[in-house]
């Protein structure tokens, strides 16, 4: 059209119809296929094993304004009901203490996962090809720091108005000092950014997010409401309207690898894996938090672990997958026995090493312990005569003299880490799976407790090198270590984890640690 | 009461659980410190709420400089390679978490601020449309200069934005990967703008074309933005280093060649075509520049040039890099001369004196807010010279 004829057409238009006219984000989104263009150094800096297609769409067609007025509603409705409502009602000092000490480490922790998925998914956005696809990435990056933040408001919340803000308060400084913080890196940081960049995104997306944030960020409000926790759910479920977009990512990303004949070779072993990885510490860390950091409980783990992890992700989702050659993974049945007794295994190596920690544990009661035993029959003849023997020698009280650690050692049950997964483990007390396994490489001795995690350390010994936290504080005293990792309240000797929430209780305090003259060691250096 | 709740019960609001758990609550708190990362130093006098929700999100151990985790990392790389590691920058400082965007925008207020200009924009589109503003456009800017080379300045915007990606991937400290990541979103919110206008314009010019074909042609295979694409295309994939990919993108590209396309160029020349549409969205892109410059002002300046131990050695590093990327932009800016001769001549406008008058801004901007920062000596004369040969 020549120009002036353009401008007479525009004219003539407008003469006809002046209805005000804008633009919506889906018409320039229609458009983002074709911002990219080649050139020859076009190539990504985090190259995979895998060939991601050049014409791979994403299905939440969103522009930059458009994510940011969706995200805004949303956060205006969160921060409004914290701000105003639940503070009003002094909700997050009506908490149970038991959960308020569960959300400590629940909220950091998903913190970390949320913080690490942000390079994640900016590594994905590298090593896309298609602007689609980078952007489906790009939105998640942005959610990631939002879901950061979010955690990091819960903390802020819980520091602000529950009656215990030591741990909400300083959770990033003092989180790194326990037995549970390595294995979390593990599964939340070094998993979703340190690999082949789809490797990476089966773990973020195809695992983490689409099976495991169903129990930790869905299942836990349920669990949070029910011991007086409003602060969760109203954080939670506004995070979670995200996860759904995270999810499709993961989706889009095997679309986008199927039609590469060579990504069957590849992409089963890899999921196996990244499941296997996950599910090697959420299942008996959401099963230890909701049960054992609860008074009041909603159902047995092993049924919503059932439910989210083996009906709906194992079958249904991973089902929809199926036409992309997408299998459940192999280590599904094996994780379905850990699903029964690796949390109450778990709980018991926690509560033995609670001055390492930057909360406050507690140990089950009567009426806890027949809940235990009416759902998990075999449970007290194991564990809850163990609690018993641990409670009559005052492990609770600082006077005592007596941390369960002790009885570790008086007993000849030597507590070991998987190097793999990092997440401790007991041979001779356990009562899931795991079995001692040891190798040595570089002239140093690895323990392992599954064959999975065996099998990843032997294919590539040189990606899990990381000390854990015995070798670590080889040789050193306990209050020593804790001091030095800031375990210690406002007041500079009474420390932040404590072995019980009673009201009534004692605190421990440094000194009372120092008494003990507990050395670590390296369990590793008797074999 | 069993301890088993039914699936919806809530302890806040049932009176029988309401009562054991308040009844669990000790009557006083058990520790006075009620601020969240307390043991953070501000950079106020105050710690922020952005500081408070942000800093030591990202567990680095202590041999990343400012990190509080200890030990390894508990997967790498195939091969071997950190998670995170020093090695994958060239600068150095004794804290990467010293950085601070000065506005203190966590995610909810960088979405609020967008959300607000998304709103404004699309009320100012139905009231420009109705107003039948589109009609004091001189044809050939509108038809050639914003369909084509508009156009074609989205693809520099979203090159640079895919430059972030890296860098957000790599960098080493939270309040760090924030900020990169909303200065690379605010760059394909440009190239979305850029397109939003082109399809706007296409609604109320029958014949006008929506299509990103002669913009793409004219970025790949043009003239004009020759130089650009090459540069952009070097920042976007072939540096790996993310202080180099911000510091080229930030600190040197865009400040001279982004800062004349769009201030100098679109902005001031669109109101002598009779364009008062170009200018609503280049404003919002001087507002995301603007912000930026506040947000890498704070990451070279402040903290690596200004460090304690490193400041020397890195102020010396930011010379070389600039040393390698200036030449690369004053070519962009020489290619770019050529689009004076596809406008219609206004005398003291598009005119030589006039060019020559915005690039000397542009680089005196530059010369006063970067280049003096780091001691980088610049013959801003000599540089416009050497862009001047490109007008044709």
């Amino acid at each position: 059209m020549a120009i002036s004829a353009a401008t007479k057409a525009a004219t003539d238009a407008l003469a006809v119809n002046r209805a005000p006219v804008s633009v919506n984000a889906q018409e320039v989104h229609r458009w983002l296929q074709s911002f990219t263009w080649d050139f020859e150094k076009n190539r990504t800096k985090y190259p995979t094993k895998y060939k991601m297609a050049n014409d791979t769409k994403e299905q939440f067609k969103l522009i930059a304004k458009e994510y940011a007025r969706m995200e805004s509603v949303k956060d205006e409705r969160q921060f409004g009901s914290l701000q105003d409502v639940l503070t009003r009602l002094d909700a997050g000092n009506r908490v149970h203490p038991k959960w308020g000490e569960t959300m400590k480490v629940a909220s950091n922790f998903l913190e970390v996962g949320e913080y690490n998925a942000i390079a994640a998914t900016g590594m994905l956005w590298d090593s896309a090809t298609a602007p689609e696809q980078k952007n489906g990435y790009l939105a998640q990056v942005l959610d990631e720091i939002r879901h950061t933040n979010q955690c990091g408001y819960v903390n802020y919340y819980f520091s602000k108005h529950y009656h215990d803000p030591a741990g909400h308060n300083d959770a990033r400084r003092t989180r790194t000092i326990g037995p549970l913080w390595k294995g979390m890196k593990r599964v939340f940081s070094d998993g979703f950014i340190s690999g082949d960049a789809v490797e990476c995104s089966i773990n973020l997306q195809l695992v983490g997010e689409a099976c495991f944030t169903n129990p930790l960020i869905v299942a836990i409000t349920e669990w949070a409401a029910a011991n007086g926790d409003e602060i969760t759910p109203t954080v939670f479920l506004s995070i979670e309207t995200d996860e759904l977009r995270h999810m499709a990512n993961g989706y889009q990303t095997v679309v986008s690898i199927a039609n590469d004949e060579a990504s069957s070779k590849y992409l089963n072993t890899d999921l196996n894996n990244a499941f296997w990885t996950q599910q090697k510490y959420f299942t008996p860390v959401l099963g230890m938090l909701f049960e054992y950091g609860s008074k009041f409980k909603v159902e047995p783990w092993v049924k919503t672990w059932n439910r989210w992890v083996y009906e709906d992700w194992g079958g249904i989702w991973i089902g929809r997958l199926g036409k992309y050659g997408v299998e459940s993974p192999a280590s599904l049945r094996d994780a379905k026995k850990d699903a029964y007794w690796a949390h109450h295994d778990l709980f018991l190596l926690a509560y033995a090493l609670w001055p390492t920690g930057f909360f406050r544990l507690t140990l089950p009661s009567a009426e806890e312990a027949a809940w235990f035993e009416e759902n998990y029959p075999g449970w007290y003849e194991h564990y809850g005569k163990i609690y018993d023997e641990w409670r009559a020698r005052g492990c609770e009280d600082p006077n005592s003299g007596f941390i369960p650690l002790m009885w570790f050692i008086e007993n000849n049950h030597p507590i070991y880490i998987d190097r793999v997964s990092q997440v401790p483990f007991c041979p001779s007390l356990c009562k899931g799976a795991s079995t001692l396994r040891v190798h040595e490489w570089n002239g140093k001795k690895h323990s392992f407790s599954d064959d999975w995690g065996e099998r990843m350390w032997l294919t590539e010994p040189e990606r899990y090198e990381c000390q854990n936290m015995f070798e670590q504080y080889a040789g050193r005293e306990l209050s020593e270590v804790i001091a030095e990792l800031h375990g210690l309240r406002s007041d500079g000797k009474t420390l932040i984890a404590q072995p019980h929430t009673s009201k009534d209780g004692k605190l421990w305090t440094l000194d009372d640690i120092k008494k003990l003259n507990c050395v670590f060691s390296d369990p590793l250096d008797a074999l | 009461m069993s301890i088993e709740v039914q699936s919806g019960k809530r302890g806040l609001t049932d009176p029988a659980m309401a009562g054991t758990i308040l009844a669990a609550i000790p009557d006083q708190p058990l520790d006075t410190q009620r601020k969240m990362n307390y043991f953070v130093k501000p950079r106020g006098r105050r710690l922020s709420e952005y500081e408070v929700l942000c800093c030591y999100a990202q567990p680095t151990p202590d041999w990343i400089p400012g990190g509080l985790d200890w030990g390894d990392w508990t997967q790498k790389f195939h091969g071997g390679r950190p998670s995170w590691g020093n090695e994958t920058t060239e600068l150095h400082t004794t804290d990467w978490h010293k950085h601070r965007d000065p506005a203190n925008r966590w995610h909810a207020p960088y979405v609020k601020d967008k959300a607000e200009e998304w709103r404004y924009t699309e009320r100012f589109l139905r009231a420009y449309s109705a107003d039948g503003q589109v009609r004091s456009i001189d044809p050939t800017w509108r038809d050639e200069v914003l369909n084509d080379y508009l156009g074609a300045f989205c693809f520099n915007e979203y090159g640079l934005f895919n430059a972030h990606s890296s860098a957000s991937r790599d960098c080493l400290g939270d309040t760090l990967r924030m900020s990169i990541s909303m200065i690379g979103f605010d760059k394909i919110d440009n190239a979305q703008m850029i397109q939003l206008e082109r399809t706007f314009l296409a609604k109320l010019v029958p014949g006008f074309p929506e299509s990103t074909d002669e913009p793409k042609k004219e970025w790949t295979q043009g003239a004009i933005y020759k130089g650009a694409r090459e540069t952009v295309q070097d920042i976007w994939q072939a540096t790996y280093d993310w202080n180099e990919i911000l510091w080229s993108a930030h600190m040197v590209y865009d400040p001279l060649f982004g800062q004349f396309v769009r201030r100098e160029f679109f902005q001031r020349l669109s109101s002598y075509y009779g364009d008062s549409l170009t200018p609503f969205f280049i404003n919002q892109m001087q507002l995301y520049f603007s912000q930026t410059k506040d947000i890498t002002g704070d990451m070279f300046f402040h903290c690596l040039g200004d460090d304690a131990e490193f400041g020397d050695y890195n102020r010396r590093m930011l010379r070389a890099w600039t040393d390698k990327w200036l030449p690369r932009t004053v070519n962009a800016l020489k290619d770019f001369m050529g689009i004076f001769a596809k406008v219609p001549e206004i005398k003291g406008v598009t005119s030589k004196d006039a060019v020559e008058a915005a690039l000397d801004r542009v680089l005196d901007d530059w010369k006063r807010d970067y280049a003096d920062k780091i001691g980088y000596k610049v013959d801003t004369a000599a540089l416009i010279k050497t862009v001047l040969t490109g007008l044709k």
